[in-house]
């Protein structure tokens, strides 16, 4: 079971009224927002509506909104230091 | 500082440029590479679970790639009153935003 992750790139302000709806009804609001949806003739025929707005990638799952922005969140350029313990301990609960 | 131009004295004059920039075909370029992208996508992801989609299909029937088109395609379209039969593609309404790849055989 493959998604598709749609992000909406460009708005469809000015377009016919069918892409508005079109856009709504896989649940994309606003630019750069990104929806999950299942692989499945009809999902691609919706995306084939809005095709020259999105970007489309397939995935193996749905990632959640928390994910999602992590994603897009920059490194900080920095890690924590722990003491050679703490991170013993860390690795002994992972594993 | 008031400034006589045709613009402000003439009221209506569109000041379009009746060509694209260099720019402006790289970025027609760019986005009709964008489209091609997302139907690939879309097309790999069906066939993979062994499914098809019509819109998908008449696509490849019926539109060229990017690679595939003339410049003549990619940056102008048919027009009857023109008098060459062709004008720059950024005449089109909304031009970055749909999708016009095909003309009249012949034109």
């Amino acid at each position: 079971m493959s998604y598709f992750r749609v992000t909406l790139l460009r708005s469809a302000i000015g377009l016919p009224r069918r892409s508005t709806d079109v856009l709504k009804a896989l649940g994309l609001k606003k630019r750069m927002g990104t929806v999950f949806h299942a692989v499945s003739p009809s999902v691609a025929g919706q995306i084939m509506r809005v095709k020259e707005l999105v970007s489309v990638e397939e995935v193996d799952r749905r990632l959640t909104k928390q994910e999602v922005r992590l994603q897009r969140k920059p490194d900080p350029g920095y890690y924590i230091e722990k003491s050679a313990v703490q991170e013993r301990s860390e690795m002994n609960a992972q594993a | 500082m008031f400034k006589p131009t045709n613009a402000l004295f003439g009221g209506l004059l569109w000041k379009t440029p009746w060509r694209l920039s260099s720019p402006q075909k790289a970025r027609q370029r760019k986005r009709l590479r964008a489209v091609d992208r997302v139907v690939d996508t879309l097309s790999a992801a069906l066939t993979r679970n062994g499914q098809s989609a019509k819109a998908v299909e008449r696509w490849y029937a019926e539109m060229p790639r990017e690679e595939e088109m003339l410049p003549k395609d990619k940056y102008t379209l048919f027009d009857k009153k023109e008098k060459s039969y062709r004008k720059s593609i950024h005449k089109l309404p909304k031009w970055t935003r749909v999708s016009q790849r095909v003309n009249p055989p012949g034109f």
